[in-house]
């Protein structure tokens, strides 16, 4: 039989349907939706809790009856084990391409991650553009067992909530996958994570009732940032510390503050933009030192008080006063963590740029040297707006 | 006509005997002839007319009682008695010459010496004149043009832009392009196609800008046509094409007199079909149908925009549903979260694959599109409302089909109707068909290796031996001023390379607003 054209691509589409079978086709309602995985530790493995979609609940235009998401839990040695065996109790497939959050719990931290990262790398299904947070004081199982309001979606709702506060607002600190390896792999530097905890650990909103009330006591809410030694939890920046982790590391993007001037005076600020430099020098003897040059432009946002901010002088202490504010936030996070012997800015990996030989010298030993590192904070901050008015209505005129 | 009846002397089928023949000199065998020939059918009308009865000086004047012009043979007859009575008056002072010099002397008569011109005259509505003694015969045309008068085309409407479209009529047709272009250089050649129809077919074009090769190679194509019949010029577009399985129209049908004058002027040739309103014109490219004869009327930028529209709507009516199954059965982590949530929350408790759904959907569609055609127009929005509420609706709240999916068909439908050209247009959504299977079977591998081979065929067809992609691939420097954007007049200088003789001025770029210079450019 002669096949020629038409009769031929016939056959070929033919072909398609019948001997591939529709391979790796999958329809979106086989799929277990992931949104969130909570990691804990168990005495012999890892309980896993997967954060799943109800798609029906969110497709209903009536009040919600059903819990937006379902949480799957299952323990076992093996992660990949542990989420196939979530299967016995749901009846779709788990898919993981969607997951917007990892949590951690606490004590796993301590232990270390790095086999979850493994897993979580080599597997095809995952993205990379999810966040990984820490579980404060508590477990990954808690973190997910909360119901929230807006996003009604737990696990979009704390994704949202740390992108939009890690870009207004400096403590917390948004980290992705390839940022978490390569500062755990890389030598000089080590990975900070954000904090999540539970606010009000009593009464969650484990049903959809707590939905109704306006005000939620109880809320997964980002809190501190966890330091990492590598891949394992060593210890808490507070808020402060974090703000100044962040401005030395160039990540404040937008972020509010306030200072005292004299003992009267309040003036509250608006971080508009923030920029950050690190160079090594090197000493006589021979060490490296480090200056970090900060930039920091801001508006006002309010004055409070006997200040007059139309003033040329004012104005210029004003500045002075937000860079020693900056320059004690990066302080107190530097001589944290050099208590805690883990440089999370990346200064040994600036070193090893600029002076690779010395590096090689010193990299074994960096974390005993660390702490005797001479860092020198520069913050040059630049007033840019004063506002919608100038003057204070409330100041009274001394003449 | 002579060169054509060689042609198709060659063919089997017709016979051919008489065809060469001669007229007689003997008035009575040509009339017994002619009746034999004609099957003494019995709107074939013959006049015997006696001049005199004593040289027994006879002629007829035959011709088809309901293809003549009722009011042209009146006259004709009145002018006939004036001849006879001229020719009885003076007797035998009229002889046979005089009455060659009376008749040939008529208004539009012509002459003719076979029998087979003989008919062709007799069946184009002409009255023939056979006069005893004589071995020729004299036609006059007659032909009534009564059809439907020039109307705004049904099927390419403008906003702006001329209203009139083209009718059935040949002879009228070609009034309104000739009135359009009132040059000399513009040919007309009329062909007889179709063995039984003889249906008449006009070849025109400009002189020195249509390329000699493409005229030639149009013209021998259309001779070497051998069929019964040519009702629509559908016929000679499949008959003539150059890859004849090639779903893509190589040939721009236009209903428009302005847009065919326009292709004139590009260099193409039309094809007037007599007994149809659609004139094609050829080579046509790839990129003209997508093209509407009103992006040359509105402002370059606004036409650009539309233009880009509408390339942006073939790509949706191709795409858009195969792209839907294929993200939603294979590659999920392709869809933005939010929506594939959105996605996932509309498709619970829809009890179909997502292949099967959107093949409902697209099907109903077409079929939806196909009953609005052939309705009668007063039952024609009953069917709107039970596509819009029974099926887009109903379904989606029965949750049988997912209302992601009524979306993705409307796109469809309506970009497919944003395409200007109606073969196009069905050519588009027929391949989608193929796209959305492959998208089905093998995710967005099926559907690139769809697209690749696409893309392969488009390359290879030709349109009257001109590559179909042509001012893209091959690529002609500079020819791309009007292919996705509508550059402006002034700047289109040449006409496109490859299809018209290359390097015609068409247009001096030179601003008439402003103030003038020496050395203009010569135009032809």
């Amino acid at each position: 039989m002669k096949l020629k054209g038409m009769p031929l691509a016939f056959c070929i589409i033919l072909s398609f349907a019948l001997l591939t079978g529709c391979w790796s086709s999958r329809e979106i309602n086989t799929l277990a939706i992931t949104i969130c995985i909570g990691i804990d530790k168990t005495e012999n493995g890892y309980l896993v809790t997967e954060q799943v979609l109800n798609p029906k609940a969110i497709a209903s235009k009536r009040a919600m009856n059903e819990t937006p998401v379902v949480l799957y839990t299952a323990a076992g040695k093996d992660l990949e084990e542990t989420i196939r065996r979530i299967t016995k109790q749901c009846p779709r497939t788990i898919y993981n391409s969607h997951l917007r959050l990892v949590v951690f719990g606490e004590e796993l931290a301590r232990n270390g991650i790095k086999d979850i990262l493994d897993y979580i790398a080599r597997n095809h299904e995952y993205r990379t553009d999810f966040y990984f947070v820490v579980a404060k004081g508590t477990t990954a199982h808690e973190i997910l067992q909360a119901l929230t309001p807006l996003d009604t979606i737990p696990g979009i709702n704390m994704y949202n909530s740390l992108a939009t506060s890690s870009e207004n607002w400096a403590p917390t600190k948004s980290t992705r996958m390839v940022e978490l390896v390569n500062s755990i792999v890389a030598d000089g530097i080590n990975p900070v994570l954000s904090g999540i905890e539970m606010a009000g650990a009593e009464n969650k909103a484990e049903s959809t009732d707590a939905l109704k009330q306006n005000y939620l006591k109880e809320t997964p809410i980002y809190k501190m940032l966890a330091v990492f030694k590598k891949d394992k939890l060593t210890g808490w920046l507070d808020e402060d510390q974090s703000r100044g982790y962040n401005f030395i590391t160039g990540n404040v993007k937008k972020s509010a503050g306030y200072a005292y001037y004299g003992e009267t005076a309040r003036i509250s600020y608006n971080i508009v933009g923030s920029q950050a430099a690190m160079k090594v020098s090197l000493a006589n003897d021979g060490k490296p030192g480090m200056e970090v040059k900060i930039k920091v432009v801001f508006d006002v946002n309010a004055v409070e008080g006997q200040f007059d901010i139309t003033s040329e002088e004012n104005r210029e202490s004003l500045v002075d006063i937000v860079e020693s504010t900056v320059i004690t936030y990066c302080e107190e996070a530097i001589s944290a963590v050099k208590n805690n012997k883990t440089d999370i800015f990346g200064f040994g990996e600036a070193i090893h740029r600029k002076y690779p030989k010395l590096w090689e010298k010193m990299k074994d030993d960096w974390d005993n040297e660390f702490p005797d590192l001479q860092i020198n904070i520069a913050v040059s901050a630049k007033l840019s707006q004063l506002g919608q008015i100038t003057k204070s209505f409330f100041i009274e005129e001394k003449q | 006509m002579s060169f054509y009846n060689k042609i198709l002397g060659k063919n089997g089928s017709v016979k051919k005997t008489h065809d060469k023949m001669r007229l007689s000199k003997d008035i009575n065998i040509n009339i017994a002839n002619l009746k034999k020939e004609f099957g003494y059918s019995d709107d074939l009308l013959i006049n015997y007319c006696k001049t005199d009865a004593k040289r027994d000086l006879n002629f007829v004047s035959v011709y088809f009682g309901d293809l003549v012009d009722r009011s042209t043979i009146n006259s004709l007859s009145l002018e006939l008695d004036r001849i006879k009575n001229e020719s009885g008056g003076k007797k035998s002072e009229m002889g046979s010459h005089g009455l060659i010099n009376r008749i040939s002397g008529l208004r539009g008569s012509k002459e003719g010496f076979d029998y087979e011109t003989l008919y062709t005259d007799l069946l184009s509505g002409n009255t023939v004149f056979l006069i005893d003694g004589c071995n020729r015969y004299f036609s006059l045309i007659t032909g009534s043009d009564k059809g439907r008068s020039v109307e705004e085309p049904s099927s390419q409407t403008v906003i702006r832009g001329p209203k009139d479209g083209f009718t059935e009529g040949l002879s009228g047709n070609i009034a309104l392009i000739r009135k359009r272009i009132r040059n000399k250089a513009l040919r007309l050649e009329i062909l007889s196609v179709g063995s039984i129809t003889r249906t008449r077919v006009g070849l025109m074009f400009i002189d020195q800008i249509a390329k000699e090769e493409i005229v030639q190679e149009i013209r021998s194509r259309l001779l070497r046509i051998e069929i019964d019949g040519i009702l629509e010029s559908g016929y000679i577009e499949e008959l003539i094409k150059d890859d004849r399985y090639s779903i893509f129209p190589s040939f721009l049908s236009s209903e428009k007199p302005d847009s065919v004058a326009a292709a004139l002027l590009e260099g193409k040739v039309a094809i007037l079909i007599d007994g149809t309103p659609y004139v094609l014109t050829a080579p046509a490219l790839m990129v003209e149908f997508l093209h509407s004869s009103e992006d040359y009327y509105h402002h370059f930028i606004i036409s650009s925009m539309m233009r880009i529209l509408r390339f942006a709507a073939l790509l949706l009516t191709l795409f858009v549903p195969a792209l839907f199954v294929a993200f939603s059965a294979f590659h999920q982590e392709i869809i933005p979260t939010p929506l594939l949530i959105n996605i996932a929350a509309q498709r619970e408790g829809v009890p179909f694959p997502t292949l099967l759904e959107a093949l409902l959907m697209e099907l109903t569609f077409e079929v939806l599109r196909e009953a609005g055609i052939r309705m009668p127009r007063a039952i024609g929005p009953a069917i709107s409302i039970v596509g819009a509420l029974v099926l887009g609706q109903a379904a989606v709240e029965a949750g049988i089909i997912s209302a992601a999916m009524v979306i993705v068909v409307s796109i469809t439908a309506i970009s497919s109707f944003a395409i200007p050209n109606y073969e196009m247009s069905n050519a588009i959504r027929t391949i989608r068909f193929v796209f959305l299977l492959l998208a089905g079977f093998l995710g967005l591998y099926g559907v690139f290796m769809g697209g690749i081979a696409l893309t392969l065929h488009l390359c290879k067809i030709k349109s009257i031996t001109v590559p179909y992609l042509m001012p893209i691939a091959p690529r002609i420097r500079g020819g791309n001023k009007d292919t996705f954007f509508r550059f402006p007049l002034w700047k289109m200088e040449y006409r496109p390379a490859g299809i018209s003789e290359s390097g015609t001025a068409r247009v001096n770029a030179a601003n008439p607003a402003a103030p003038r210079k020496r050395g203009k450019q010569e135009l032809r």
